[in-house]
């Protein structure tokens, strides 16, 4: 699969028909993977992938708008391609994507590669991407999902309401406001992010409890019927805050109302983006 | 017996303004006031010594605080003016306030013009639009002190003939002895007789000559640039053509890390720099 | 002839110390993060830590911290310092954080003292801990300093087989150390083993080589994969970038400086819009040369302790010790775009 990617990279940057192709190298622990950017085909033999290919680069094709690039997209990363491409963020014509075929990817942190799968791959149901200009990979019969899905949203549904915010308050008194989560997301594009804006001032500039926790409640309601689901935002965090149970409970919410899930395809809008006055779910 | 160890305990936080009130509103444009402050203590306000170029931060209490060049002149006027232009949530503040309001003031800060060095030097002063209010009091100081220096040329460009913020003063600036005002404007109105130009074509269409001269220049980057060039044109060294930085800063103090021009502060080794300083600097000023 | 303690007698004499002082010591967390906290007892404290998430800079200079607060009162308005802060003993220092800490004291001290940070200084004691096990991230005995550095700590105590060996640094030590119950200190001649970071990095003469470097495409492609999250910044225990603004509960208003980063993207522009350092690039070069270049030249030493904390912690894997090795490798040859 290596080999596809490095050979289909080298072809689409000695074509010309991009200039940059985003892909994954290895760090510079020896064991983990980090995002590479190749600009010349004799460097595309850098390209690797393996089950700690864990970066949705799907973001960085926000910095290269008007610019011709190739992507490697896994199922997961897939469905925020499609995200961007409905909100017209990025142009299809611009992004030559080479779709990788993934079979889980496993829990990595620095310097760290464990055998356990993530959690999130355990319930995958895109092991090839939706949309591709060029698959690397076999072709496998659809993985059937191995874990119980979202098993941790149903934990804290289960929860009282003061236990709920006993859990959340613990997490987001951590949040130090580094907004690696918010910079790693591909649904976060905002010319200027709520929590930055100085007028209106929505979130006061202290780093404390209660700014924390506008911060991620908006966030999340931000994200609703648009997150990907890629868990980049998890990930990032220096506090372990599991901010994927805050975007899996809403993505199920908007599941339930909508019938709708984020990046299934490019031509649907999303619910939360849209007014249709039959859509009446008894909200308000 | 617990060990309690004392720090050096004070009241002498560099960030706590003293407080202020402001004497006076004046309208400049639509967009720009002038405000006139004095400090609430007398002995700190006739401590407050500044030099033209100097800067200090005025806070608008709820809101924050930002940092403004004094556009007075020490001792020729009563308390501090500012120029102030409606551009920010502070600045949008302050535009709110009227006389009798108290705000905060701390400073002042930074490096100045330093004028004692261009005596018996022309100068030639040139801004646009709030860019003349660090140039103001160059001006007011060159013309409190005449026979120090050689000839005044000021060229004072805006977007209208309304965006000319000191218009009130023009008259005894262009009337003082050696001393010649040219202004200009990017559209004109039906009032207007004067000059529609862009300030760089006025420099090159004036041709001030190099010799015996300082060139000092303020307002918004691109006038800079394209003056910058044309004072070049004219045969202006780096050296003689001088400016003063804005930046983002919190501190004044050099401290807050955020107005550094490559290794040089804004608010500590500036913001007055000479362009020969300037093109020395690693990052674009 | 050193003197030694058992662990069981140090928590003794921290529990007499967090009598009079708030003691600070690294705690584990449910999520799995290790932080300095406030503890009310010493058995609360984790002992066993390698490194926290966080530097213990946030003890003297908190991501958030009022400098005044704004008192209005019929009519009048009055500036209201603020508080004193409390007299803290900060237990497990490693010494590249103290080293971080002495670092800090360069920007904050230098004249006008900001007398905050000062206060938090002057009233906390740093009880140190030597590693003992070095981290694949760690690099400090390239940046200055080593797992057992006593410098820039009040005490240091290095983990024995039977307790901890007890080095007073400064009068602020010993008075700590006079704090100890009486019989718990024993004498003792154990040494204890060497060690030294497993990286080692080439600092030497980086300066001069950033000085030649500066327009070099190498930022660009650097800053390809850089979010430009603030995370590098907020974990580093040099990083002191902040911003000062206003905050207004209701009426109460209090003035408030908080930790920025030169990632974010409003660091340099100022109202109306104008921002002479737009673009990533530029954005993630400032970090490096204020490490490497202009924080050396204005304080004479690199703003780096090697604790590894960013190297770890960067979602993308922009790795310091590789840009080093990389400046040295671009050479005094300014490369073109």
């Amino acid at each position: 699969m290596e080999k596809q990617i490095r050979d289909k990279a080298k072809e689409l940057l000695s074509s010309q028909a991009v200039d940059c192709v985003i892909g994954y190298g290895r760090a510079t622990d020896g064991v983990t993977s980090r995002p590479l950017f190749v600009y010349e085909p004799e460097k595309a033999d850098e390209l690797i992938f393996d089950k700690t290919c864990t970066h949705n680069l799907t973001k960085y094709l926000l910095n290269r708008k008007g610019k011709k690039t190739g992507i490697v997209v896994k199922g997961c990363d897939s469905r925020a391609i499609n995200v961007l491409l409905n909100e017209e963020q990025i142009k299809r014509e611009e992004v030559s994507i080479i779709g990788v075929v993934c079979e889980g990817i496993v829990e990595v942190s620095w310097n760290q590669v464990s055998e356990i799968l993530q959690t999130r791959c355990r319930y995958c149901h895109q092991h090839a991407p939706l949309v591709y200009d060029f698959l690397a990979g076999e072709p496998i019969k659809e993985l059937l999902p191995t874990g119980e899905e979202h098993p941790a949203v149903t934990e804290i549904e289960a929860k009282s309401l003061e236990e709920r915010e006993a859990f959340w308050s613990e997490h987001f008194d951590r949040c130090c406001r580094c907004y690696a989560c918010r910079q790693v997301c591909p649904g976060c594009y905002c010319t200027e992010c709520f929590v930055d804006s100085l007028d209106p001032l929505w979130v006061g500039i202290r780093i404390a409890p209660a700014e924390n926790q506008i911060w991620h409640s908006i966030r999340a309601f931000h994200l609703a019927g648009r997150c990907a689901g890629c868990n980049e935002c998890e990930r990032v965090c220096p506090m372990n805050i599991p901010l994927r149970l805050l975007n899996r409970k809403l993505a199920n919410t908007v599941e339930e109302l909508f019938n709708f899930q984020a990046g299934l395809n490019a031509e649907e809008m999303q619910p939360l983006g849209t007014f249709i006055k039959e859509e009446n779910v008894g909200i308000g | 017996m617990f060990i309690i160890w004392e720090g050096k305990v004070d009241s002498s936080n560099p960030f706590i303004p003293h407080l202020a009130t402001i004497q006076s509103v004046t309208d400049l444009t639509s967009d720009v006031k002038l405000f006139r402050i004095e400090l609430n203590d007398p002995a700190v306000q006739e401590n407050f010594d500044y030099k033209p170029g100097q800067f200090a931060f005025v806070s608008a209490f709820g809101i924050g605080e930002s940092p403004f060049c004094i556009t007075s002149v020490a001792h020729l006027s009563e308390g501090l003016e500012f120029a102030i232009r409606r551009v920010g949530t502070v600045t949008n503040s302050l535009h709110e306030l009227e006389e009798g309001a108290i705000v905060g003031v701390r400073g002042p800060y930074g490096n100045n013009f330093p004028l004692k060095d261009y005596e018996g030097k022309n100068i030639f002063i040139i801004g646009g639009g709030i860019g003349m209010a660090p140039l103001r009091p160059v001006i007011n100081f060159i013309l409190g002190h005449r026979d120090s220096y050689g000839d005044l040329l000021v060229i004072n460009g805006a977007r209208t003939p309304q965006d000319l913020v000191f218009a009130p003063e023009f008259d005894t600036w262009s009337q003082s002895p050696n001393a010649k005002l040219e202004l200009t404007v990017d559209r004109g109105d039906e009032n207007w007789t004067g000059r529609v130009d862009l300030v760089p074509n006025v420099v090159k269409e004036i041709k001030p000559s190099p010799e015996n001269t300082i060139a000092i220049t303020c307002g918004p980057p691109i006038m800079i640039r394209f003056t910058l060039a044309a004072l070049k044109e004219l045969g202006f060294a780096p050296r003689q053509i001088v400016t003063t930085l804005e930046g983002n800063m919190k501190c004044g103090l050099g401290k807050c890390a955020r107005c550094n021009v490559g290794d040089k502060y804004i608010c500590k080794d500036g913001p007055v720099f000479n362009f020969e300083q300037i093109s020395s600097l690693f990052e674009e000023a | 002839m050193t003197q030694i303690i058992s662990k069981s007698d140090l928590i003794t004499w921290l529990n007499k110390l967090a009598e009079s002082h708030v003691l600070i010591g690294p705690v584990n967390d449910n999520a799995g993060v290790t932080l300095f906290r406030k503890v009310s007892q010493a058995e609360e404290i984790a002992f066993d830590f390698t490194n926290t998430t966080l530097s213990p800079k946030e003890w003297f200079f908190p991501p958030t911290e009022t400098l005044f607060t704004v008192e209005r009162k019929d009519g009048q308005v009055e500036l209201v310092p603020a508080e004193d802060v409390e007299a803290k003993v900060i237990f497990g220092m490693r010494p590249c954080d103290a080293r971080g800490i002495a670092l800090l004291d360069k920007p904050f001290l230098n004249e006008p003292a900001d007398t905050l940070y000062q206060q938090h200084r002057d009233k906390t004691a740093l009880i140190g801990l030597s590693c003992r096990e070095v981290l694949p991230e760690c690099f400090c005995t390239s940046m200055g300093t080593a797992p057992d550095d006593s410098s820039n700590m009040d005490i240091l105590l290095t983990e024995v087989a039977d307790g901890y060996i007890i080095q007073v640094v400064t009068e602020k030590g010993a008075a700590l150390l006079a704090e100890c119950p009486e019989g718990l200190l024993k004498q003792s001649e154990v040494t204890p083993p060497a060690l030294s970071s497993a990286a080692t990095v080439p600092i030497e003469g980086i300066t001069e080589i950033m000085a030649e470097n500066f327009d070099n495409v190498y930022w660009e492609r650097l800053a390809d994969r850089c979010l430009h999250c603030n995370l590098c910044a907020y974990v580093c225990p040099t990083c002191y970038c902040f911003d000062v603004r206003d905050y207004n509960d209701k009426g109460k208003v209090e003035r408030v400086r908080t930790w920025e980063s030169c990632q974010s993207s409003g660091f340099t522009r100022i109202a109306g819009g104008y921002d002479r350092r737009a673009g990533k690039a530029p954005h993630l070069r400032q970090r490096f040369y204020h490490k490497l270049f202009y924080f050396p030249a204005e304080f004479g030493s690199v703003a780096c302790v090697g604790c590894g904390r960013c190297v770890k912690a960067c979602p993308v894997n922009v790795d310091i010790r590789e840009v080093i090795m990389d400046v040295h490798n671009l050479g005094g040859q300014s490369g073109q775009q």
